[in-house]
């Protein structure tokens, strides 16, 4: 449960990390799709815009290269006889003014030659197809002509043709007749307009379609969406924004432009651009962002994937260590080299853990030579700062002649003796539930009811005297076995009330007892030697043993620092010990 | 500008014969609607039938001077000759395509070849063929009787036997056909004197570029 966090803090920064970046991504596609699809469509609209004003300044153009020309033949003096003819009904050759017709038809690259006379009806036509004779002054630009006795140009449709027209008077020197020159709008000019602009074009009405620039193939598509554009506009005469159009699988902007022209309809120009193709740009930049983008967000996770293993790793590391020292192990140490807070984390923790070792060692090294109980009565915190009475047992234990075997052994030797007779020391009076409160480095001075009160502690520590000096025996044993020469002890208890507590300045402080009893306890202790005694206790203890403690002699011996002698008894044996 | 406007028919059934006492004559002036003074009409009376034949080469002149027909209308009387002198230092081609009298004279300085005979009754327009603005109206009348107005659109016909005549204006801008503008009368002792009242089409303008000489 708790190992499983780091693969979900891991899951989490990779899933935070991977929707940053795909949000980023997504982010930079919509907004490259939104600008860049906005310019295209502008600038496809501009496109749209400019083409119509070439295609208006073209048409303006033909307008007027064309009513130039008509001028410029209409003053022709041949022209004129050629007229004139018809004022004299032997001399009105229809056929050859067809044939002139024609001729100029080919000299000036025109599709339509119409003379008229000066009312408008029809002397000759190249081609031919209409009634001579017939009113042409349902032409609008004729019309006009007439009226105003000048050259007027005008769109027209012929027999479903889209023609620009003019018509223009000839004069001799008053106006004689009408010359009418016709330039069809067809698919070639759409297809010129196209070639000139790149934008489809075609010439149109809600219900016809002139000429385009359309492939034939597609014809019948386009026709039919123009017309639902044309059909909205409903024969307004300005120009307007460009429009999405759908033609088939294919869509345009499309702009119409009002044509002027005399038609039973509105007439337009509906210029087209690609859609797609201004897009097209535009799919190559996604598919450019996207790739881009994809590898962006593979490395990304790759490195989100790193990151979250770098932060994690040590997390579980601490972890592990956690439970290693949740185990007891307190010398496992958590493996985190690094230098940011995890890093910091990490030697905290170690150094806690070090701490508790530490704390561990001390209460350890604190017990073996002192007491446990101490240890543990003083680390809990048990021991009143004030200090307490309490009635208690002291026992002092020396060896004799000390000095004379400290001469005779080297120092490792030495120590090495001491420690296993103090090991054996130690464990007797922790086997009554003393405490060795002091080394006096030969011996050691034990507690008994402190600082655990204990009824009993009179007997306890008799039977650790006893036991002392039986454990003491089986290393001598030992050590005469080596080669060594045997310990010699003496051993005083004695008891009453002492006063307990942590003495000493903060920094050295300890747990003691002080009381004119611990110095008789040692003062009786340095009796066994006059007496060749190997325990010595006061009658205060013999008398509170039971029967079962083997008494031997005893003696009423004056103290050092004491005014009155005291009677000291020697403890010999215990009934039920060895 | 239509050329029936002078068909001759609707002239003889108005003729009156009357015998000619003495030689009268008629004024008056043509203005437009508003006032204005119409110069450059002719007004002209149709004699009772038959009308006097013109004399044995009568001869009228229409001069071309910096680059003008001059005059700019010429009222004569079938069967008179018109000669087209070229007064200008550069070269003329006069032509006319009206059916009345269709003829060119081909390029040419000075005298023209042959005076030019106009043998039928009508309205004649007569044009250069390289300098379109040139333009003049010669009208071939069945009368002896005809003037044009001056610049104040007065007229004086002169020497008119007495008589039952119609009396006609014509103007080369009018629409008005000359059978509306007839007006019958009779001149006797006294001096007639009829006003006309003429509505004109606006002029069609070709710029004219007077002088003598090629680029004045």
């Amino acid at each position: 449960m708790i190992l499983s966090t780091g693969r979900s803090l891991r899951t989490a920064i990779f899933v935070a990390f991977s929707t940053l970046i795909l949000a980023v991504l997504l982010a930079t596609l919509g907004l490259t799709q939104w600008v860049v699809g906005r310019e295209a469509v502008r600038g496809l609209s501009r496109d749209l815009r400019t083409t119509g004003q070439v295609f208006a300044s073209q048409l303006e153009e033909r307008a007027v290269r064309l009513q130039t020309n008509s001028i410029l033949l209409a003053s022709d003096f041949a022209l004129k006889r050629v007229f004139a003819t018809h004022f004299d009904a032997a001399r009105y050759d229809a056929e050859t003014l067809a044939s002139a017709g024609l001729s100029y038809r080919q000299r000036l690259g025109v599709q339509l030659v119409w003379m008229t006379d000066e009312a408008g009806a029809l002397l000759a036509a190249s081609p031919s197809g209409k009634p001579l004779g017939q009113s042409l002054a349902a032409f609008a630009p004729l019309r006009e002509a007439i009226e105003r006795q000048a050259a007027v140009t005008g769109i027209v449709e012929v027999d479903g043709k889209l023609y620009q027209m003019v018509a223009v008077p000839v004069f001799g020197p008053d106006v004689i007749g009408f010359l009418m020159l016709g330039q069809v709008i067809d698919d070639s000019v759409a297809a010129r307009l196209k070639n000139d602009t790149h934008s489809d074009v075609a010439f149109l009405t809600a219900s016809h379609v002139f000429a385009s620039s359309w492939a034939t193939s597609e014809q019948h598509e386009r026709a039919r969406s123009a017309v639902s554009q044309l059909a909205a506009l409903s024969g307004r005469s300005a120009a307007f924004d460009p429009v999405p159009l759908r033609a088939g699988a294919e869509r345009f902007l499309s702009l119409a432009v009002p044509v002027e022209a005399h038609l039973s309809q509105p007439l337009y120009a509906l210029i087209q651009g690609s859609y797609d193709a201004a897009l097209a740009p535009l799919h190559a930049l996604q598919w450019r962002i996207a790739a881009i983008g994809t590898l962006g967000l593979a490395g990304a996770l790759l490195t989100g994937m790193l990151l979250a293993r770098s932060i994690t790793r040590p997390v579980r590391a601490l972890v592990q260590a956690m439970h290693e020292v949740l185990r007891g192990n307190l010398r496992h140490r958590a493996q985190v080299e690094r230098k940011d807070e995890l890093g910091f984390l990490a030697s905290s923790f170690n150094e806690m853990v070090g701490g508790l070792q530490e704390r561990e060692r001390i209460k350890d090294t604190f017990g073996r030579f002192v007491s446990r109980d101490v240890a543990a009565a003083v680390l809990s915190g048990r021991v009143p700062m004030a200090g307490e009475r309490l009635d208690v047992s002291i026992l002092f234990q020396d060896i004799r002649g000390f000095s004379a075997l400290a001469e005779k052994l080297d120092p490792a030797a030495l120590l090495q003796l001491l420690n296993r007779f103090f090991t054996e020391v130690v464990t007797a009076v922790e086997a009554e539930g003393g405490v060795v409160k002091q080394f006096t480095g030969d011996g050691v001075m034990a507690l008994f009811g402190a600082p655990q009160a204990s009824a009993d502690h009179v007997e306890r520590a008799a039977r650790a005297g006893l036991g002392i000096v039986e454990r003491v025996a089986r290393l001598n044993v030992l050590l005469q076995s080596g080669g060594k020469p045997p310990l010699q002890i003496g051993i005083g208890i004695h008891t009453g009330e002492v006063v307990a507590g942590l003495i000493g300045p903060d920094a050295r402080v300890e747990y003691g007892v002080v009381g004119e009893p611990v110095n008789l306890a040692s003062r009786i202790e340095a009796l066994t030697k006059d007496l060749k005694a190997t325990i010595l206790v006061s009658t205060e203890i013999a008398a509170r043993l039971g029967p079962r403690f083997v008494l031997g002699r005893s003696a009423l011996l004056p103290v050092k620092g004491r005014a009155d002698p005291i009677e000291v008894v020697e403890l010999l044996a215990h009934p039920t010990g060895a | 500008m239509a050329w029936h406007v002078l068909n001759w028919h609707w002239l003889a059934l108005l003729a009156l014969a009357q015998p000619a006492a003495s030689a009268r004559s008629v004024s008056g002036s043509v203005t437009a609607p508003q006032g204005a003074a119409i110069a450059g009409a002719v007004v002209f009376v149709q004699p009772p039938s038959p009308p006097p034949t013109v004399s044995e080469h009568a001869t009228a002149v229409v001069d071309q001077i910096e680059k003008a027909f001059v005059p700019g209308i010429l009222p004569i009387m079938v069967g008179t000759y018109v000669r087209f002198p070229n007064h200008d230092q550069i070269q003329h081609h006069v032509y006319s395509f009206s059916p009345t009298k269709t003829f060119e004279l081909p390029l040419y300085k000075g005298e023209a070849a042959a005076p030019v005979l106009f043998d039928k009754v009508g309205v004649v327009k007569i044009g250069c063929n390289i300098h379109d603005w040139m333009s003049g109206i010669i009208l071939v009348l069945p009368t002896p009787y005809f003037t044009v107005t001056d610049a104040s659109g007065k007229y004086i016909l002169e020497n008119v036997p007495a008589g039952n005549y119609t009396l006609v204006v014509w103007h080369a801008q009018s629409n008005v056909k000359p059978g509306d503008t007839a007006r019958q009368i009779q001149v006797r002792e006294d001096v007639a004197n009829v006003n006309f009242t003429l509505t004109l089409s606006p002029a069609r303008f070709r710029p004219a570029v007077h002088g003598s000489r090629a680029d004045p």
